[in-house]
């Protein structure tokens, strides 16, 4: 059984698009097979033109493509600032023989990464120690500071509270409309996908139930049947309305 | 704060400020005791953290639990013995090429344990070292004959002997020639630290790290694995093969014996108890071990079971080793400070460095 099976979508430049699904329909590993840590078996991924099928993880990286995971990935015995440091001088292009200093451009990447998700008290921290939080903000910090043309995130907000949501959700409006960056987002909390997203995908066992404006997700009814549920959509619906009301 | 701030900021100063440190008082060894004894052990002293510093980059910061790192240096010292015994050349110009040979042969296990992890690392590399070995010992073979007595390819399980050695003789006369190769010795240890250093502060080591704490992070972020390991290894492989090449030319003689799961322990608790991963663990850890070793000498069977009771005590009660021990003390200490002068400036603080 494929855990991704014929699924075929398209992301336009400057768009965020939104994936959702229940667990084990497949997100995580579409990521993978995106960005090269897992080996597609069949079909073609195109990238600005570029042909990206079967390219290591490292090389899709190089074409422009950062991800976030979902486990909060980093390394952790070293500091926010080396983090950084090692997305943005490793991503940024590929690096045949490393130099033996970080170059200047290369921290000066890593500090606007640092201070646009807000980390510049934390830059000293050791990774390890770090609340969920900063975590997260590190891992976006981490994915633009390679100055990335495409942004694939890994549940971004799971596991943080509405106040923390709400902060990332900022965060990366700025990403977009500053750094005219394309987003695909992968999230479970509804309310953070419908606002954000232009459009949703919802997959289900690896397939794609659904394709289309981010707002027309409560009223598909396989999308409630499989995922939503109706007390959900039935709040999304609510909640997309006062959205509506509220501009 | 500021203190700690220090430490972390200026890594580079106070590398500098320990090796000078460390550096004066090697030189100034042999002027207060060139006793045959002292030389000797500060040279094997030498020797092993020469080895050891370099093993660390690929333990201690890349992560990845090899243990062929004596077979690397019995690489480099055969290669180097060899070709001076067979070839006629000389032991500096084979010297080089033993440790060419070691980043070789380094390179190539780094490539041969790229699918493995962990515990796996070890088995391979563990396999390597004892395959070498045995192919060594039942090298029984006639390879040349000087006289009547019949001499092997590899010298098999008496070592190979009668390759020459580096001069000092000729140079210093017998009694200062001793002098020279400790000297010699030290100035392989500071380059390889230098050299070791210099990766572990840069890009270089960050790419190691990375791939140490998260391997799919690192490859997503643009470190390509399989060239990182395979550099790792053959990087580290050049200064422990010249120091295999230096063994052989110091006791003009290299032996199977170099390549005994005993030695490699010891080097491995060296590396334990002085810290792995850190800058100057590889170094403390060989003093400490070489110090018990030497203060154990009279008790003779409890020689083993003291470095053995230590390399426990730390790996159960301080991982991070004596380094990382002083590191935290180190950091306390100023923090205190910083404290106690409460936003005083942080210019106050280097004159504790």
């Amino acid at each position: 059984m494929a855990a991704v099976d014929e699924l075929s979508f398209t992301v336009g430049h400057g768009e965020i698009l939104g994936v959702g699904g229940p667990n084990g329909a497949g997100k995580t590993t579409l990521f993978d097979v995106i960005s090269g840590l897992t080996p597609a078996s069949g079909g073609t991924i195109t990238f600005d033109g570029q042909d990206l099928t079967g390219k290591s993880a490292d090389r899709v990286c190089h074409a422009g493509i950062s991800r976030t995971f979902q486990l909060n990935a980093a390394y952790d015995t070293l500091t926010v600032k080396e983090n950084v440091l090692c997305a943005s001088y490793y991503g940024f292009r590929n690096v045949v023989f490393p130099k033996f200093r970080f170059d200047r451009a290369t921290r000066t990447r890593a500090d606007e990464a640092i201070a646009f998700v807000g980390l510049e008290d934390d830059t000293e921290t050791v990774v390890g120690e770090l609340p969920i939080l900063q975590r997260k903000l590190l891992m976006l910090a981490a994915a633009v500071a390679r100055q990335p043309r495409l942004l694939l995130l890994d549940e971004p907000v799971g596991g943080l509270n509405r106040q923390e949501i709400d902060l990332v959700m900022g965060i990366l409006r700025r990403f977009r409309d500053e750094q005219a960056l394309t987003i695909v987002l992968i999230e479970h909390v509804m309310r953070f996908l419908v606002a954000l997203s232009d459009r949703a995908l919802i997959m289900h066992h690896g397939q794609k139930i659904y394709e289309g404006p981010a707002d027309g997700l409560a009223r598909d009814k396989t999308v409630v049947e499989v995922y939503l549920g109706e007390r959900l959509a039935q709040r999304l619906r609510l909640g997309i309305e006062e959205a509506e009301a509220g501009d | 704060m500021n203190g700690a701030g220090f430490i972390r900021m200026t890594p580079i100063r106070r590398d500098i400020a320990i090796g000078l440190f460390f550096l004066a008082i090697a030189i100034a060894i042999p002027f207060i005791d060139s006793s045959r004894s002292t030389m000797t052990q500060v040279i094997l002293l030498f020797i092993w953290a020469s080895i050891v510093t370099q093993w660390n980059l690929v333990f201690g910061v890349a992560g990845i639990f090899s243990l062929a790192q004596m077979a690397v240096f019995t690489m480099g010292g055969y290669t180097a013995a060899m070709l001076s015994l067979y070839m006629g050349w000389s032991l500096w110009l084979t010297s080089f090429l033993g440790a060419f040979m070691a980043v070789l042969v380094s390179g190539i296990i780094g490539a041969a344990t790229i699918r493995l992890r962990g515990a796996y690392v070890a088995l391979l590399t563990i396999g390597f070292a004892v395959v070498m070995q045995v192919l060594i010992l039942t090298d029984s073979d006639c390879f040349f004959y000087r006289g009547v007595t019949c001499y092997n390819f590899t010298g098999g399980s008496s070592g190979l002997s009668q390759f020459g050695d580096f001069g000092f003789r000729d140079w210093l006369g017998y009694k200062q020639s001793l002098v020279g190769k400790y000297y010699l010795a030290l100035f392989l240890l500071v380059l390889g630290t230098i050299f070791a250093l210099v990766i572990m502060r840069g890009p270089f080591g960050y790419a190691f790290r990375a791939l140490r704490d998260n391997a799919n992070c690192a490859s997503s972020q643009g470190i390509n694995r399989v060239k990182y390991q395979i550099l790792v290894f053959a990087l580290s492989g050049f200064f422990t093969g010249l120091s295999g090449a230096f063994y052989a030319g110091h006791y003009k003689t290299i032996g199977p014996t170099m390549l005994d799961l005993s030695v490699l322990l010891l080097l491995l608790s060296m590396m334990v108890v002085g810290g792995l991963g850190r800058a100057w663990g590889p170094l403390l850890g060989c003093i400490i071990l070489m110090f018990i070793d030497d203060q154990l000498k009279v008790y003779a069977e409890w020689r083993t079971v003291g470095t053995g009771a230590i390399t426990i005590l730390f790996i159960i009660v301080f991982r991070q080793g004596v380094a990382g021990l002083i590191e935290q003390l180190w950091e306390r200490l100023l923090a205190l400070r910083g404290a106690r002068t409460a936003g005083a400036s942080a210019t106050n603080d280097k004159a504790t460095g």
